[in-house]
């Protein structure tokens, strides 16, 4: 049996009255990419601070490659690198400074790999500029280079596109998939499902501290209630007459904000404006409210404490 | 290299690269020459101050008197301000987790960052009483010191005296030096680290002058800052020091394992 690269079974921590995460269970497979998903608050940025011993579960057992904090130390963190939150560096020394410094915790193997994680990261030409000066997605990248230094089996990211621009995302996203497919095994967080859709294989959504959803991508999509959109024309009471009358799949509501959210599958939502378009009603705007897999989130996040219920997906 | 070894390095390096600590160094440096001439420069000596009396005639007497007032809250700032900041950045900084993340166990960081933080301060200490001597017996001269019995003591002599008595300081100043580790790491803020131990200080020199609390003087971190003044009088006495060197101690070994156990059980959250 393959040994799993993060294995946390049962684990809950409490700050205070506040239950930040409530016996979270998850598994990931070696070269796996795993996204944890969740809002603000979710339980996120503890589960990962747990993973890396910056503070201790009050219960549950946290594995990784099979070692625990009781039996290994610091020596779980042997071939798991990353970055909790923002990566953080002393403002005062310079990116490479930065690096040779913890290049030097590391031990030997990864003195010589400062110039090349550089590269990988594009910071090379702004090595010998002081940290305090370099901008958020420097930082985030400066941050990717110091988990390569140490030639992780594991790289556990916590929200690494966060604060960026669309550039800056673009680039961080483009960078994670590719060390994903050179093998690494990747946990990572985020609050953007498209993120996750993007890189992951397999997810786990955190409501509150539980999880509301655990398994792949594909298992997430199947879910994904229909689209909705938003309808504008130039006849609306007409529209929703023609949706009742020969669209009953397609769901036409008045929207609040004004207009119409036709809700339904795709191929139906077709069908219905092209006989909009054929009864000569001017159509003025049709945009996707959100895409299928937000909505899921929203649903599977959102839910009031009272609607509680076992997670969902497929348990591993 | 070993992860303290290592450690050691890295906090060796991150201390170099700061302004305040090369000022601080160059303040020890130039400062005592700045208030030997000063003094020097002043048509009445401070008489009502120990060694005062011959402080502008006599180099020794000099670096005594400037010794009895670094002693009050000199010392103390001086190495509160890279101890009570060592722990206290790496809050501000936020870098708890970038070091917490590599294989580096809170034992081996507390360890390393304790060693820089003693050896600062004692190399502080070296160099403000190396430069308050040479500018003292510079400006002022080289005349045989009269102790604190009214004695003579030879040139030579004098110099070893009072070399040792700027000696017998380090012990205190590490004791101080542990404090300010005490408050960087239970505070996590630098300010409170390097304030708190001179103010501090300043309270227990202030507790140490009062009547009728002679039990209580010999357990202030401050009364070994006085023992040397045995070191002076004929006959010499050197219970002050043995006391010294036992208060000082025991200060170091409360405070630090009061840090070292507020560190180990502390949840990494914003930091």
């Amino acid at each position: 049996m393959t040994e799993l690269a993060v294995d946390v079974v049962g684990v809950t921590k409490r700050y205070g009255d506040l239950v930040a995460v409530d016996h979270l269970s998850l598994q990931v497979a070696p070269g796996e990419v795993y996204g944890v998903l969740g809002p603000n608050g979710a339980g996120k940025t503890t589960l990962l601070r747990m993973l890396f011993g910056l503070i201790r579960p009050d219960s549950g057992t946290v594995r990784v490659f099979g070692r625990t904090w009781a039996d290994a130390g610091v020596h779980l963190l042997d071939g798991v690198a990353g970055f909790v939150e923002s990566p953080r560096f002393y403002p005062y020394l310079t990116g490479l400074q930065n690096l040779e410094g913890l290049a030097l915790l590391d031990g030997s193997r990864s003195r010589g790999r400062v110039a090349e994680v550089l590269e990988v990261v594009d910071l090379a030409d702004r090595r010998h500029d002081k940290v305090g000066g370099y901008s958020y997605g420097m930082r985030q990248r400066l941050g990717v280079a110091a988990s390569l230094l140490r030639e992780p089996r594991l790289l556990v990211l916590d929200e690494p596109a966060n604060g960026l621009d669309p550039g800056g995302i673009r680039d961080m996203r483009a960078l994670v998939k590719r060390l994903a497919a050179s093998g690494l095994t990747v946990l990572l967080s985020s609050h953007h499902m498209d993120e996750v859709e993007e890189i992951c294989d397999n997810v786990t959504i955190m409501r509150r501290g539980t999880v509301a959803f655990h398994g792949s991508i594909s298992d997430l999509r199947a879910m994904a209630p229909d689209p909705g959109h938003v309808l504008r024309t130039g006849d609306d009471v007409e529209a929703v007459a023609i949706a009742i009358g020969r669209h009953p799949d397609v769901d036409v509501q008045p929207d609040p904000d004004g207009g119409l959210v036709a809700t339904g599958q795709p191929v139906r939502l077709s069908a219905y404006v092209a006989d909009l378009v054929r009864a000569d009603i001017p159509l003025l705007e049709l945009t996707p409210t959100q895409t299928p897999l937000e909505a899921l989130f929203f649903m599977l996040t959102e839910a009031e404490v009272h609607e509680e219920h076992e997670p969902v997906g497929a348990a591993r | 290299m070993t992860g303290l070894a290592a450690a050691l390095r890295w906090e060796t390096r991150k201390l170099r690269a700061q302004l305040r600590t090369k000022a601080l160094l160059l303040g020890a440096l130039i400062a005592p020459v700045a208030v030997v001439l000063v003094v020097q420069s002043q048509p009445r000596p401070p008489k009502d101050t120990l060694f005062g009396r011959f402080a502008t005639e006599n180099g020794y007497a000099m670096t005594l008197l400037v010794l009895g007032f670094a002693a009050q809250w000199v010392l103390p700032l001086l190495t509160a301000i890279v101890a009570g900041d060592i722990f206290a950045s790496e809050d501000q900084h936020g870098t708890w987790k970038t070091v917490l993340t590599r294989s580096t166990s809170r034992t081996t960081l507390f360890t390393a960052k304790v060693a820089v933080a003693v050896v600062f301060g004692l190399l502080a200490l070296v160099v403000l009483a190396a430069s308050t001597i040479a500018a003292s017996v510079l400006v002022v001269g080289h005349e045989p010191l009269i102790g604190l019995s009214g004695q003579a003591i030879g040139a030579r002599a004098a110099l070893e005296l009072v070399s040792a008595s700027w000696a017998s300081t380090a012990l205190p100043m590490v004791g101080f030096t542990c404090l300010a580790i005490l408050f960087s790491v239970w505070s996590r803020n630098a300010a409170v680290g390097i304030a708190a131990p001179v103010v501090l200080g300043l309270v227990m020199q202030l507790v140490g002058a009062l009547g009728g609390i002679e039990t209580l003087r010999p357990f202030l971190l401050t009364t070994p800052f006085e023992s040397w003044h045995g070191l002076l009088a004929a006959p010499r006495f050197t219970g002050p020091l043995l006391d010294g060197v036992v208060t000082s101690t025991g200060w170091s070994v409360v405070c630090l394992l009061a840090a070292y156990v507020i560190l180990r059980r502390r949840d990494i959250t914003g930091g």
